[in-house]
């Protein structure tokens, strides 16, 4: 480890630690634009230069582009340095525009700082300023062409780091160009990212643009919950509303980044349709009235039909808070356990995945980036896990070989080995190569021996053979090879195959290599305190139409997002004696409840959150709940109505007002919801110590438990050749719930499709972009194709878009025979 | 006569053809090579005793570039020839090229032989279209005659030439920039570690040598090193060098001298002298990248250490004469027109440091000269001495070298407020 | 569209060189000798063929001074206004064309045939003042020579070459 000094502190870093990077651990910022941790060292701006006084460098040079290395004296505030770095600043400001007050990038601008803490205040260059014409990038991304400084770290994020094609710089000279070949949205789904890594206003982010200097924002380390990954974000709210997201650097989660969808998403939190007052058949009503209006009317059917008669329903978008709250009134009450999962496959997989993972299996997004051979499996990571397709870029680009299993037309910003097959498929692969790898093992171990050919497990197409035995040969040659596994399209058992292969590896490796995908932002948590086996919503439907039910406490969930049978759902919920329903959103279950209990979002009251490698992060509101100032007064400020009460600000978090209507109040009860959340899992206990922005795993240690692989009998390949087996999933935008509300993410969605493979499409006379229609059993579905030769045959690939009316679908799963596809007349 | 190696063959206004090539001696290194004469490290071992350096414009030795390609470095490994030959005055490539193609490619040959290379590059800038035409059809010739090609002469080496157009800038000739333009990126330059010895073309280990460089590979192994040494006229010098010079003298042109011949001679004898009612004032001894060097200096020998000795450059050995009619203000502006055009725009130095000057000098040279101007340039053109590649410092030199030898000159512009010499017209 | 048989032959050639995209630039030729400059159109072609996406193949194209993304005439005429020949006259060889042709720097004439574009040293210094029309370089310039080679030029008959 080389030992240095800088500014007459001495330190030791790693080798390969660059001088910059060194000087910062011990607390001195060299200025620099082009260096950024993520993307490494350029060269470009020459604004970190510092003076080499003894060592194997001398004189001025680049404090980015130089190892620390052993006997290394460095001086930061050296004369010769401090003026070059001037005039360095005076260069890049010949150019720039001085208009500070009307750019969006005023008060976070890393120009801006060093422009002044460099000293450079007088305009000596007597020539005129360049300028160029800006681009329009899409709805996200708002460009200025004329104040880039050309750090490059845009491309170099944009298409190094993310892969993607569609940025760059053109021209040459001092008339370098940073955008598009035409005008045009950006293509990458990390576009957003340009917002914060470029040290100018040149990318702002349109969603929040002239809303707030920084400094007037409230601003909270935050977390995304749009995915299971749980991305750090930071969170900036004003006057009551949450205007922007921004990425916040996690060492083990998202690293720098974050997606679109996690930071266009928030707009939902805004909305002017959100409930703000609590409804009683229809009319308005106080918090407290309606608290007791639900209180009483539950108690009322518990005691005529029976506590069993009450449900609950949640989702995985409710904090940990909420589900230990529900886990714990259900219990006192006697109601029902909440039913999260839509789906009891769903809730199923996410169990089994929650149970097989253990401390010494489950990798981090962070360690995935160093694995040398990843194979995942049912998953489509920009779709299901966007952040985790960046993670799989930086293993692609330290030249791991990446493959995926897979029935959808998979895309992703790096090179994979596509391995197009049926749902059904992908667990007998995954049981074939983990039996073939321990059989080799075996073979090694005992030389001499009769070789052992395992058996194929299950009837498989001849030609997934070799690629198989492919797999099986890189993932034996591989120093830390990684199982990705998805939890949304696979069969049941799979999720276990893909933990059995993984502990091979982690035997003959010895190195976590499991990592799941799970259903939502809180899936994890979900499981963790649900009764096993636990219920899913198809249950409490099936109990409602056999008049077990009566009454249903639905929070923050919409059945009606993700239910696949619609008029089934209306038919059950009109059967009801009470429907309350708990949201901060305007669900379609808000909009038909007897009792509305609206609620507080995340950035109201804050929350934690479970990801899907058992990471508990929990943080703090961003700013006090209440209905945003312009809504309240029409835009104009300030506000022409004054009360004491901020207005819609009686909205509690929903495990308050849950626990409310279960009748405990704070008062009496004395409860802390620290104790609820530690009583109800023990391994919430440590919630308690845990400072936000601070994380910790709820897995258990490794060798506790033998795994119980749950005999399931998994659905079989449908046998009929002339139907295809339905295939719902999710899509970057517009199937997630929260995202779906936001007006900025409907304006960027682009059209949904439905796919399916080329030589299922042809007889049917159907090519890319045409309109079909799917007779399915709620009734027609008119929708564009897409065709692809890069998935699997036999399965039509519909996503759970809100623009579809896929819950036409009726009973999952489901087959549908080619005879009820067709050509549509509509272009 | 003087000794004529690279040029034996230069016929007026004809290119030597292979067979007159060969008839001179050529490619018959290539037959002791296909003989197994040599090893490859032989060959780096007889080029480094002859001292061979680099003609590109740094001097860097070839032979100790070539040892720099790791032993167990991965293959496949390539050669790229640089002509792109942008620097303003220099032409030699070209000539080279006009002269006696089959020089060169004999040299390529055996530069990819000393690397074990198996692909060569032959990077050409557009203006040389006629001498890209002459390549292709002489390599084609090559081919034919089993000199390039799979198992080259029955041996086992296969090596190949591929011409390669540039779409023309200049920072394309730096050698790294080049690299990037091969391989139909950017041609930004990439800052070592890794040297592309090691990690190049395709994160494959490339050499990166001048035309004129590989040039002079079938004489040294022909003649021997001691000979190739004996052919300068300086004692740490080897071998010969072609020089172009041009402006203010009667026969402007490409010849090819002993290195260490001095400046004055090679003025006064082999370009025929200054131009009548010229007088020497300046010259740019080695490009446009070079300083300023005046009269007091004119006996100086034109070699690396000794023009190095007297804070001068060799470069690409282009003199470019200046007489004392001529605008030294004008000319540097024109100078940094030039780099401030052909900056390929990654650093900020030369990006916006070029450019500033520029105006600064434009605006001396046009009557709006301030007296503050002058230590602003002086402090720029030290300033830019920290870019990110070796075009800004070249850039430089021309600017710092005017203010500290015609100081007076710039002076007068501004006190003047306009230019004291009529413009050439 | 560009021809079918210089499709092919382009995508042949692209097919033989290791990676595609070493022949970015030899692909931008071939179609700017067939468009007479890279037109939006013709970048999307040829990014097409080396499988480059045309943002991509844009950063070469406005990267190179011999790649013309804006139309141009028959005749590019590149005038050296290097050193030397900024030296020995490159003003009045300028003054000379503009006049003749009615046009300024960076212009084309009405009839599309000549464009005039300064360009740096093209490696004739020894032959100063000089320029180069398309391919070929003319040296030692004066009024009567270029009328010269205008002369040719526009009445069709192949220009003389002077290398
Ligand atoms: C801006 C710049 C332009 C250059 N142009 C050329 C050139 O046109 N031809 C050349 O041979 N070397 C050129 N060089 C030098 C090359 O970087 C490199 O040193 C040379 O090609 C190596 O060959 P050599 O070792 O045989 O001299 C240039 C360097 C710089 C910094
Ligand atoms: S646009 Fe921003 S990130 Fe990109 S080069 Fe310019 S200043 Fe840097
Ligand atoms: S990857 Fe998931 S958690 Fe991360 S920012 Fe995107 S949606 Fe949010
Ligand atoms: S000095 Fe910088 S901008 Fe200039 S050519 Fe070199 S790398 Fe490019
Ligand atoms: S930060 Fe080091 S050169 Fe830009
Ligand atoms: S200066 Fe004009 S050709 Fe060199």
């Amino acid at each position: 480890m080389p030992r240095l000094v800088i500014d007459d502190l001495q330190i030791e870093v790693p080798e390969g630690t660059k001088v910059i990077e060194a000087a910062e651990r011990l607390g001195i910022m060299i200025p620099r634009f082009c260096y950024h941790k993520a993307l490494g060292s350029a060269g470009a701006c020459r604004m970190c230069a510092v003076k080499f006084i003894h060592g194997p460098f001398k004189g001025l040079q680049m404090s980015c582009m130089i190892d620390a290395q052993d006997g290394m004296v460095v001086s930061t505030t050296d004369e010769e340095a401090v003026a070059f770095r001037r005039q360095v600043i005076e260069w890049l400001m010949m150019n720039h525009p001085h208009d500070c007050p009307v750019c969006d990038e005023g008060g976070q601008c890393l120009l801006q700082d060093e422009t002044v803490s460099g000293g450079h205040g007088l305009r000596r260059y007597p020539g005129r300023k360049r300028t160029y014409h800006d681009q329009y990038l899409g709805e996200f991304i708002a460009h200025e062409m004329n104040r880039c400084i050309h750090c490059y770290r845009c491309s170099r994020f944009y298409q190094d780091f993310a892969g993607y094609r569609d940025l760059g710089p053109m021209q040459i000279a001092n008339r370098v160009y940073f955008g598009r070949f035409r005008d045009g949205p950006l293509e990458s789904p990390f576009a957003g990212n340009l917002v914060d890594i470029c040290p100018t206003g040149v990318y702002t982010d349109r969603s929040s643009r002239y809303k707030a200097r920084r400094w007037d924002l409230q601003r909270v380390p935050f977390l995304c919950i749009h995915c299971s990954l749980g991305c750090s974000t930071v969170a900036s709210a004003r006057y009551r509303e949450v205007v922007r997201i921004e990425a916040r650097f996690n060492e083990s989660v998202n690293g720098h980044f974050i997606c679109d969808r996690g930071r266009f998403a928030y707009p939902y939190a805004n909305l002017a349709d959100r409930p703000r007052r609590a409804r009683v058949d229809g009319e308005d009503a106080s918090l407290a009235e309606a608290v007791r209006a639900a209180s009483g009317r539950l108690d009322q059917i518990s005691m005529n039909a029976g506590p069993d008669a009450v449900a609950l329903v949640a989702s995985d978008r409710c904090s940990l808070e909420t589900l230990a709250v529900l886990k714990r009134i259900s219990r006192e009450k006697g109601w029902r356990h909440p039913a999260v999962f839509p789906r009891p496959d769903l809730e199923h997989k996410t169990r089994r995945a929650v149970s097989r993972l253990d401390r010494r299996l489950a990798v981090s997004m962070r360690e995935l980036e160093s694995a040398d051979f990843i194979l995942a499996v049912g998953i489509d990571p920009v779709h299901e896990a966007p952040m985790l397709a960046l993670a799989l870029r930086q293993a692609f680009r330290e030249d791991a070989g990446i493959v995926v299993m897979d029935p959808r037309p998979v895309s992703a910003p790096f090179d994979f080995d596509h391995v197009a097959i049926a749902p059904a498929e992908i667990g007998g692969c995954l049981s074939r190569i983990t039996e073939a790898l321990s059989a080799l093992q075996a073979d090694s171990a005992a030389q001499g021996k009769e070789t052992r050919r395992p058996e194929a497990a299950g009837p498989l197409r001849a030609d997934l053979d070799s690629r198989i035995a492919g797999i099986v040969e890189r993932l034996r040659g591989s120093r830390n090879p990684v199982i990705v596994c998805g939890t949304d399209i696979v069969r049941d058992s799979t999720p276990d195959r893909a933990a059995d292969l993984a502990r091979l590896l982690l035997q003959l490796k010895a190195r976590p290599c499991l990592f799941f995908v799970l259903p939502g932002p809180n899936s994890f948590g979900a499981v963790l305190l649900a009764e096993s086996p636990g219920r899913s919503f198809s249950d409490v439907v099936q109990d409602i139409e056999q008049g077990k039910v009566k009454a249903l406490l639905v929070v923050e969930s919409d059945p009606f997002k993700n239910f696949p049978d619609r008029e089934r759902l209306e038919r059950a919920l009109d059967r009801l004696d009470l429907l309350a329903a708990m949201d901060y959103l305007p669900t379609s279950v808000v909009g038909r409840a007897h009792i509305v209990l609206p609620t507080c979002t995340v950035f109201e009251c804050g929350g934690s959150f479970i990801n899907q490698e058992g990471r508990v992060q929990r943080v703090e509101p961003v700013h006090e709940g209440g209905i945003p100032v312009h809504q309240v007064s029409g835009g104009g400020h300030p506000p022409r109505v004054f009360s004491h009460e901020v207005p819609g600000g009686e909205i509690e978090a929903a495990w308050r007002t849950a626990l409310e209507v279960a009748g405990y109040t704070n008062a009496r009860d004395n409860l802390s919801i620290l104790k609820i959340m530690a009583e109800e899992h023990p391994g919430f206990a440590r919630c308690r110590d845990i400072p936000t922005s601070r994380s910790f795993r709820v897995l258990p240690d490794a060798g506790d438990r033998p795994p119980v692989c749950e005999e399931t009998g998994d659905r079989a390949a449908p046998e009929a050749a002339d139907t295809l087996e339905v295939v719902l999933v999710d899509r970057f935008f517009g199937t997630e719930e929260l995202s779906g509300y936001s007006p900025v993410i409907q304006n960027a969605d682009s059209e949904p499709l439905v796919f399916l493979h080329v030589r299922d499409a042809e007889p049917l006379g159907i090519a890319h972009s045409d309109w079909i229609s799917i007779a399915l059993e709620g009734g027609g579905l008119e929708v564009r194709a897409g065709v692809s030769a890069q998935m699997a045959e036999g399965v039509l690939v519909i996503p759970r878009h809100r623009l579809l009316e896929w819950q036409k679908l009726g009973p999952v799963p489901a087959q549908i025979p080619f005879g009820r596809i067709s050509r549509a007349g509509k272009e | 006569m003087l000794p004529q190696v690279l040029f034996q063959n230069r016929k007026p206004r004809r290119i030597a053809t292979m067979e007159e090539y060969c008839r001179s001696g050529g490619y018959r290194v290539l037959e002791d090579i296909a003989r197994g004469k040599y090893s490859p490290a032989d060959i780096c071992r007889i080029v480094g005793e002859a001292g061979l350096r680099g003609r590109g414009g740094a001097g860097f030795p070839a032979a100790t570039k070539w040892m720099s390609v790791p032993v167990d470095g991965a293959y496949p490994r390539y050669l790229a020839a640089n002509a792109d030959e942008m620097e303003p005055g220099t032409f030699k490539d070209r000539m080279l090229i006009h002269v006696d193609p089959h020089t060169l490619i004999e040299g390529m040959i055996i530069a990819g032989y000393a690397i074990s290379a198996s692909k060569a590059f032959f990077f050409i800038r557009p203006s040389y279209d006629s001498s890209a035409m002459i390549l292709e059809r002489e390599l084609e010739r090559a081919r034919q005659a089993g000199y390039l090609g799979d198992n080259i002469l029955g041996s086992d080496y296969s090596f190949d030439i591929i011409l390669h157009r540039s779409g023309g800038r200049y920072i394309c000739g730096e050698a790294t920039a080049l690299l990037n333009a091969l391989m139909g990126k950017r041609p930004n330059p990439m800052k070592p570690p890794p040297y592309p010895t090691v990690k190049g073309l395709w994160n494959r280990p490339t050499v990166v040598n001048n035309v004129e460089t590989l040039a002079n590979l079938p004489h040294i192994l022909r003649n021997g090193p001691e000979w190739y040494k004996g052919l300068a006229r300086t004692k740490t010098g080897a071998g010969t060098k072609l020089f172009c010079i041009s402006g203010k003298v009667n026969r402007p042109g490409c010849v090819e001298l002993p290195i260490g011949t001095p400046l004055r001679e090679i003025l006064e004898e082999h370009a025929g002298g200054m131009r009548a009612g010229s007088e020497f004032k300046a010259c740019l001894p080695g490009g446009a990248s070079t300083r300023y060097l005046t009269k007091d200096l004119l006996d100086v020998e034109m070699d690396f250490d000794s023009l190095s000795a007297v804070g001068h450059r060799l470069g690409t050995a282009a003199i470019t004469v200046f007489d004392q009619k001529t605008c030294l203000v004008g000319v540097t502006l024109n100078l940094l027109q030039f780099f401030a055009r052909e900056s390929c725009g990654w650093c900020t130095p030369c990006r916006e440091g070029l450019p500033y000057i520029r105006d600064l000098l434009w605006r001396i040279e046009n009557g709006e000269g301030r007296e503050e101007y002058i230590p602003m340039l002086r402090q720029m053109s030290r300033d830019v001495w920290n870019a990110y590649c070796a075009l800004a410092p070249g850039a430089a030199s021309p600017v710092e070298s005017l203010l500290t030898f015609f100081e007076d000159e710039v002076r007068e512009h501004i006190r003047l407020k306009k230019c004291p010499f009529s413009r050439p017209r | 569209m560009i021809p079918e048989a210089l499709k092919r032959e382009l995508l042949e050639r692209t097919a033989r060189a290791e990676h595609p995209r070493e022949m970015a630039v030899d692909v931008m030729y071939a179609l700017q000798g067939y468009y007479g400059y890279m037109s939006d159109e013709a970048m999307e072609e040829a990014a097409e063929i080396v499988g480059m996406t045309p943002l991509e193949l844009e950063e070469l194209a406005t990267f190179y001074d011999f790649i013309y993304r804006r139309p141009v005439g028959r005749y590019v005429i590149r005038v050296c206004d290097s050193a030397v020949c900024w030296m020995e006259g490159y003003q009045s060889v300028v003054d000379h064309l503009t006049s003749r042709l009615g046009i300024g720097l960076g212009d084309t004439t009405a009839d599309g045939l000549f464009s005039l574009i300064p360009v740096c040293c093209i490696g004739y210094c020894d032959r100063a003042p000089a320029m180069l029309i398309n391919r070929k370089v003319y040296g030692e310039l004066t009024p009567e020579k270029i009328d010269r080679i205008l002369q040719k030029l526009a009445t069709g008959k192949p220009a003389a070459g002077e290398e």
